[in-house]
Parts: structure tokens; sequence; C-alpha cells
């Protein structure tokens, strides 16, 4: 990574006896679209909101392009935000609203005026100036509040879950467009949300948190293939688990009430006799024999949605259920519930939890 | 039947209110003999001191007004923002004054910047006006207040301020571009009332003797047959047009908030 923009170093936040926020470090790169990711209450908006000023850690430093912003009031960092509920002032017009902070930093009103008219460009509402917030349908209102944020040219952007206020559509196509928008405008940019698609989608890299601290951090790709921690593998994707025990550590083999799965070298440091974790993807998994699989476990099928294009099939392997999915295909009906099946998968594909 | 017995209501209520406004607006109109004329109004109305006390509370109101929001718009901004706890607290003593007689603060700032007191306020005839301009706020303060908090309501404070914070606003720029202008209605309408409180105001201005419109109406009223009924027309008359006036600006409101949820 190149030298980082934005770095969070060892930041603790508390309120009163209750620690929300434990040694949170990140280092984000120039440029860098970083989300947040994780359930309820872990964190992610304190986390954001000492980045933007609002709350003070209660140790630790925020450095901004070499900076150590730590101390400074929130007017003074030139730091961009969005918020869920968008928080467009209600009595100015949206192009009032994108030249807000150009008029506080007193830039001239013909500046203003092109300036404005770029970002309204920008996210597309180009006729919108003279409108009212109230008279913009949610998505629109997001979109003025990201031009508003972005007019001044801060420093960073920060995202505060914009998307959650808005219907599953809208949320899509706007969050490509902020994505796109960010890489056009290289603005390094700090996105919270709980919806794991969505950072997985849009992400340069995403951070996992739980329980104020982050769990990991790393590329989507990264995250949903190995992740590092339990909690991390159960939290994003769908997770079939296989409790097995391991029989041979040396030789890397783990039983299984279906049978014997051998793991060459990942059991290093595992007694004989341990209870062991193996997870895996349910796209990792096929029904039959599938080109490449070097683990077969037989079954039966224990249930079976219909999804469309898609079919989520449930096979019952030993004391475990597994999911995985397959295509639609009209030549072939779906198999039926309690019809014996083998599943087949490749070792190296599995997620060793411990 | 119901709706006979809702109408009877009505009427009844009607004729309790409306009833003696007649009698009286009548009764003003009565000063020629024999016909209906304005000869008590123009007597009002051309009498020197009337436009002298009248033009001395509009003044007056102006100020308080003016002293009120400057007062009631950051402070329940603050306490809404910082210390929400403490709402229930503001709000206690907002209400005072309606518990407390007027009579009573009149004689407590009289005691306290009397002549001879570390401030001596009434030592002179601006240093009282000043005193009044306080009673007069005070006893609009549990109105103003609570249009100004009930205004604030409307509006999500919080996420707002963040959100001209980010912008690079400090306070002043916040209260005056963003927290002002979506509460002006509510803060008119506390003007208003403010107004029609501070022109029929009586205790105050008589007890520290300054020439407002209140005493003049009493003054006239002890004194005339015909000129106090018009009188208590006219300012009838400002009371709702005060009333109206805080009507129309709500219903001119512009926009409504734009939160979700
Ligand atoms: N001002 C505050 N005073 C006390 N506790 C707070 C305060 N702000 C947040 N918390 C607590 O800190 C924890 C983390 O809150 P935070 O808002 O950062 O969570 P989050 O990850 O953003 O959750 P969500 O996805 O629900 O927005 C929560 O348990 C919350 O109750
Ligand atoms: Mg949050």
């Amino acid at each position: 990574m190149s030298e980082s923009f934005l770095s969070i170093r060892s930041v603790r936040k508390s309120f009163g006896a209750t620690t929300v926020v434990q040694d949170f470090n990140l280092d984000v790169a120039p440029g860098e679209f970083v989300s947040f990711l994780g359930p309820s209450g872990c964190g992610k908006t304190t986390v954001l909101r000492m980045v933007a000023g609002f709350e003070t850690p209660t140790s630790g430093a925020i450095v901004v392009a070499g900076k150590d912003v730590t101390r400074l009031r929130p007017n003074q960092r030139n730091i961009g935000m969005v918020f869920q509920s968008y928080a467009l002032f209600p009595n100015l017009t949206v192009a009032q609203n994108v030249g807000f902070g150009l008029k506080v930093a007193g830039m001239g009103k013909a500046d203003i005026d092109a300036r404005v008219k770029e970002m309204l460009a920008l996210i597309k509402l180009p006729e919108f100036g003279d409108r009212y917030p109230y008279q913009l349908s949610g998505g629109q209102q997001q979109r003025v509040a990201l031009a508003r944020a972005l007019a001044p040219k801060p420093k960073l952007l920060l995202l505060d879950e914009p998307l959650s206020a808005l219907d599953a559509k809208v949320r899509v196509s706007l969050r490509d467009e902020i994505r796109l928008i960010q890489k056009n405008l290289g603005i390094t940019t700090i996105f919270v949300t709980h919806d794991q698609e969505e950072a997985l989608s849009i992400s340069d890299r995403i951070v996992v948190m739980y329980g104020g601290k982050a769990e990991q951090v790393g590329a989507p790709f990264e995250i949903y293939n190995r992740p590092q921690t339990r909690f991390v593998a159960n939290f994003v994707g769908t997770l079939n688990v296989l409790e097995g025990t391991v029989s041979d550590a040396a030789a890397g083999k783990v039983a299984l009430a279906a049978g014997e799965i051998t793991l060459p070298g990942r059991l290093d440091g595992a007694r004989n006799g341990e209870a062991v974790s193996l997870a895996l993807r349910p796209e990792a998994i096929s029904l039959g024999e599938k080109a490449g699989a070097d683990t077969r476990l037989a079954g039966q099928i224990a249930d079976v949605h219909f999804l469309g294009s898609v079919i989520r099939v449930k096979v019952a392997v030993g004391d475990n259920v597994v999911s995985l999915d397959t295509f639609n295909s009209p030549s072939a009906p779906p198999p039926e519930i309690g019809q014996p099946t083998g599943i087949s998968f490749a070792a190296s594909d599995l997620l060793l939890l411990r | 039947m119901r709706r006979l017995w809702a109408w009877g209501a009505f009427l009844l209520g009607l004729l309790y209110f409306v009833l003696p406004l007649v009698g009286m607006t009548e009764f003003s109109l009565k000063m020629r003999r024999g016909e209906y004329s304005f000869d008590a109004y123009a007597k009002v109305l051309g009498d020197p001191r009337f436009q002298e006390t009248f033009s001395y509370s509009v003044v007056m109101a102006l100020f308080t007004i003016a002293f009120g929001v400057l007062l009631v718009v950051p402070t329940a901004y603050w306490v809404r923002l910082k210390v929400p706890r403490a709402r229930p607290w503001i709000e206690f003593v907002t209400l005072l004054p309606l518990v407390i007689p007027a009579i009573v603060i009149v004689f407590g700032y009289i005691r306290l910047y009397n002549t001879s007191s570390w401030l001596p306020l009434t030592g002179s005839a601006t240093g009282t006006n000043v005193l009044l301009m306080f009673g007069y706020a005070t006893l609009a303060l549990p109105y103003m207040y609570r249009a100004v908090d009930t205004g604030l309501r409307t509006i999500d404070v919080a996420t707002l301020t963040e959100a001209a914070q980010s912008l690079g606003a400090g306070w002043g720029t916040i209260l005056a571009r963003v927290i002002l202008p979506n509460v002006l209605v509510a803060v008119l309408s506390g003007a208003f009332l403010t107004f029609a409180i501070v022109i029929g105001e009586f205790t105050m201005a008589a007890l520290l003797n300054r020439p407002a419109f209140g005493p003049y109406m009493q003054l006239l009223g002890a004194n005339r047959a015909y000129e106090p009924a018009a009188l208590a027309v006219i300012s009838f008359s400002i009371t709702w047009l005060c009333m109206g006036l805080i009507q129309i600006v709500s219903r001119l409101a512009p926009k409504p908030p734009s939160q979700p949820n």
C-alpha cells in the first residue's frame, strides 16, 4: 500500500464506563474506498464521527494528510459528510444547499454558481437547482446531499449508511453511482454500512467490525474467501459448517460423521481429537460429481427451494445440513426431497474455524 | 339530534363571547345622540396622549420581541442539542411567569434596581424602559419558548447542525442560516403573541410609571364614557389582528420539513 492519507491510530472511545471502540487502527490510502461493515451497535458510526470531529477519541490520534486533526473542531476539518437521513436544509433550495459550504468558505457568487452547476451535472440533476428538498424523492435528496458534501472539495468523504432509507432498486443504482463519482474524483472515502452485499460490491477494502474492534481488514475477495475469524466467516455471506474432530493432525485428516476429509498441511499445531469446524460457501459445493473436486461426501436431499434462476438445495450430510446452489435448467427438474445424493468440493476451499 | 345539541352549545358560547363585544361596539358608536357615529373613535385617535402611549408601547413591543428572539432561540436550540435532559427544567422555568403575578415581579425589580441599589436602573427613564422591557420579555417567555421549542421539534436539530458543521459553518452561521429560518414561523407566532401582551399590559408599566398604552386605557376608562369603549374595540382589534397574522404566517409557511421516517 502507498503512504496513507487517513490514519486512525490506536483510537479508543468510551461513553462513561462503556467502551464502544477499542484500539482501532486503520490506514487508508489516497483515493481509496473503505467500507466499515458490522452489526448494529458495533461502533461503526462512532469511529466515523470521530474522523468527522463530532466525537473526540478517549485516546489515540487521527491524522489526515499528515496533519493531526484529533482536537480540531468539525468545521475546521474540511471533511464531507453524508447522513442516512439526508439532512438537507429544508429552508434552502437544492442549489443553495449545494452552495452552502462554498458560501460559508466565502466564495464569490459567480464562482459558487459555476461550482453548483458542475455538481448538479455530476449527480445528474441539472434542472433541479430551484426545487426545495421536500420536492425531491429520497434518492434525489441523497444525491443532492452527496453533491453538497463534495462541493467544497473536501479532503475526505464520509458516508454513514447513506442508502439505508432508500428502497432496494434505488439503493443499488445509487451505490454504483456513488462509487463511480468517487472513482472519477479520486476522493478518499469511508462508507459505513451493515449490508454486506453493499460493502462487497463497491469497496476497495472492507473493515469488518464487531464489538468496537476491527475483526479483519481486507479486500472484498479476501474477506469473503479467507475470513480470519469465526465472526467474519459467519457475518459475511452464507456459510455451511461441518463439525468434526482431528483424527490425524500430521496427515491433515479430519473425521466427520459422514466420512473423512484430508486437509494437507493445514492442521499444523492441532492435537488429535481436537474439535474443529470446517466451513464452506454454498457456491463451493456441487451436487454430485464436479470436475476438480477432490472430496466427496454422501448425503440425502433435505430441502429444495426454487428461487428462479437459482435452486438452493439443502443436503443432510451426517449430522450437518449444507446448503448449495445449482442453476435452474428447464430440461432437468429439481431433485426430490429424500433422494440420496453425493456432494463434492475441493478441500482447499474449506475454511478452518477454530 | 346530536348535531342540534352541538349547534346549541356553539351558539350559546358564541352569545357568551360575542354579545358583550357587540354591546360594547354598539355603545362606542353612540356618542352622538340619536345616531351612530365614529365620534368616539375620532376623539380617541386624535388624542395626542393616545398617539404617544400607543407608539411607546409599539416600540417597547418591538424591543421585547428582538430581545426575546435573541434570548430564546439560541437557548432552546442549545438545550435541545447539548443538554436535552435539562429540557423539563427549562420548561418549568419558562412557565414560572404564568404562576408568579406580574405585580410580584415588578416589586422585585423595584427592590433590586431602585435608586439606592447596586444597579439603579429606575434612576433614569432609559434604565426604567430597559427594566420594563425585561419585564415584558419575562411575561412573554412562556409563549415565546413554547413556540420556538415546538418549531425546533419539526426539524432534526442535531443532524442539521452536524451537516452544517461538516460544511465549515460555525455557531453563528448555523443559528442564522439553518436554525432561525426553519423556526421562523414559530418565532413569528411567538412575536405576535408578545406584541399583543405588551400592548395590553398594565401592571408593570403602571408601577414603573412609564407612559404605556395599558395605563392610558385605564386612565381613560376611569374618566370618560364613550371613548373607553372605542379604545377597547381598537385594542381588541389589534389583538385579533395579531392572531390573524399568526394564522396567515403559519399558512404561508412554504416548506414542510424534509425528514424521512
Ligand atoms: N453518545 C453516546 N452515549 C452513549 N453511548 C453511545 C453514544 N453513541 C453511541 N453509543 C453506544 O456506542 C455503541 C456503538 O454505537 P454506534 O452508533 O457507533 O453503532 P453502529 O455500529 O453505528 O450501529 P448502527 O448500525 O445501528 O448504526 C452503541 O452501543 C451505542 O449505544
Ligand atoms: Mg450507525
